[in-house]
């Protein structure tokens, strides 16, 4: 379970996050919304131990090993090809090489392993990314913003992938700003504004807390309602 | 150990499709081979190693300086350093597995600058000795000039100037004694001193290139406890 207490962030006077409390049971996908510059991303460097928190505590209920993570950078080499990067990790993780291949055909791009990185597509550097968070069978995944600037084809993949890993029994922390597939894909999200949580629950519970559901639940309308923001 | 094998052979993989890097192992021997076959065999006032000995302290100056620091600065500006620490590799095990496969690379173009010249075995073991004593105190130094660069182009603009002074003032101190008495300090000048002449007084030289080490290792710890790998 990952948990989150009155964790407070600040860089010099600027305060990024205050009192963000929130949990994420197991096995389920747990959505953060929020726009651009809300806190997402530091969330997410707070929870895998890339930044410290200036006050609160937190627990994501595994070490580093038992967690994946796909951030807004993809950080692959460029030079080398797809299974080379996957092969990497192998290495480091102590598993065998085959299972490079095996995280490849996960995400959709077996024909791909021998293509050098800096000749892939947006998207299919976004799978590759993710194919490397998920090949030491992660416990928990972190993925922030995996379906950014992707064709909607592309992103239903990803969607679909990320259901099977909780469905293979991971437990998925995502951070987007695209309702739609928060609702789709989430069992439980908070709504992050200006470092706070500003509301949190079930999609379609918060949606029929403010009213919000005319034909299906709609997360954007909260959001603005909540806020007075419009998502980017 | 696993960590440290898998950045050694990562970066083995890197540098064959990194022709930036690659060509400084490759253009240094290739212009003392030239050199030596078309000037220095056919000019009996040249001796016969001097651009062996010549660009073998240039490429341990300035060639590993600038491939090692560009390597560290591109794997934190492309956030790709981030990545493996997450995945549980410890700095300093990204630094001997980075490192390490330089000294390697480097060790073998010195081996390829000792066939390329006309030494001894004697002189052959010394010659191999100080390049690699060099070329570990220049990985040293392009390391702690990729950990404080930002980006590549930074640490580009920082570490060109730098490996050029390193690399080429032993050519310039050839030429001019109030030069070659301060050079002395650096561990290039040391380099060309033993290149150039087997019967100088290797000790004091590996001395001096040893305290070259300390004091780079020292500022390396100094700056490494204070900014970090910041992938």
């Amino acid at each position: 379970m990952i948990q989150m207490n009155n964790i407070i962030k600040q860089f010099g006077n600027q305060t990024v996050l205050s009192d963000v409390t929130f949990e994420v049971k197991d096995k389920e996908i747990f959505g953060l919304l929020g726009p651009s510059g809300a806190g997402k991303t530091t969330i997410i460097n707070i929870l895998t131990n890339q930044l410290d928190a200036d006050g609160g505590n937190y627990n994501t209920g595994c070490n580093m090993f038992e967690t994946g993570l796909m951030l807004d950078t993809d950080g692959l080499y460029e030079r080398l090809n797809c299974l080379e990067n996957l092969n990497i990790f192998a290495d480091i993780y102590g598993i065998p090489c085959k299972k490079s291949l095996e995280a490849l055909k996960n995400v959709g791009l077996e024909d791909a392993a021998k293509k050098t990185v800096n000749l892939l597509s947006k998207g299919m550097r976004q799978r590759l990314a993710l194919a490397r968070a998920i090949l030491h069978e992660p416990k928990v995944l972190f993925l922030d913003e995996p379906t950014s600037g992707l064709d909607p084809t592309t992103a239903r993949g990803i969607h679909k992938l990320i259901q099977k890993l909780c469905d293979n029994g991971s437990t998925v922390f995502l951070t987007t700003h695209n309702m739609e597939e928060a609702i789709k894909l989430c069992n439980h999200v908070a709504l992050l504004h200006v470092g706070k949580i500003v509301e949190q629950g079930m999609p379609t519970e918060i949606c029929e807390r403010h009213n919000a559901i005319k034909t299906v639940p709609d997360l954007e309308a909260v959001f603005i309602k909540l806020t007075g923001v419009e998502l980017g | 150990m696993r960590s440290i094998k898998a950045i050694f052979i990562k970066q083995a993989k890197d540098m064959i499709k990194n022709p930036s890097v690659l060509v400084m192992f490759i253009v240094f021997p290739a212009v003392a081979l030239i050199m030596t076959e078309l000037i220095a065999k056919s000019n009996q006032d040249i001796p016969n190693n001097m651009f062996v000995t010549m660009m073998a302290a240039i490429f341990a100056g300035m060639g590993l300086v600038t491939s090692s620091c560009a390597v560290i600065a591109e794997d934190i500006e492309r956030k790709s350093l981030r990545f493996l620490i997450i995945a549980g590799v410890k700095p300093h095990q990204y630094l001997i597995g980075t490192g390490g496969f330089f000294l390697i690379a480097g060790s073998i173009t010195s081996v390829v600058f000792a066939l390329i010249g006309d030494f001894t075995i004697t002189e052959t073991i010394k010659f191999l000795s100080v390049m690699i004593a060099g070329s570990a105190t220049s990985i040293v130094l392009g390391a702690l000039i990729g950990m404080l660069s930002k980006n590549q182009q930074a640490a580009t603009a920082l570490s060109m100037p730098i490996a050029v002074i390193i690399g080429f003032t032993p050519m310039v101190a050839s030429f001019s004694e109030p030069v070659e008495k301060y050079a002395s300090i650096l561990y290039t000048q040391q380099i060309n001193v033993i290149v150039s002449d087997f019967s100088a007084n290797f000790a004091q030289s590996l001395m001096v290139i040893g305290i070259n080490i300390v004091v780079l290792l020292m500022l390396f710890i100094i700056t490494y406890r204070k900014k970090g790998l910041k992938g």
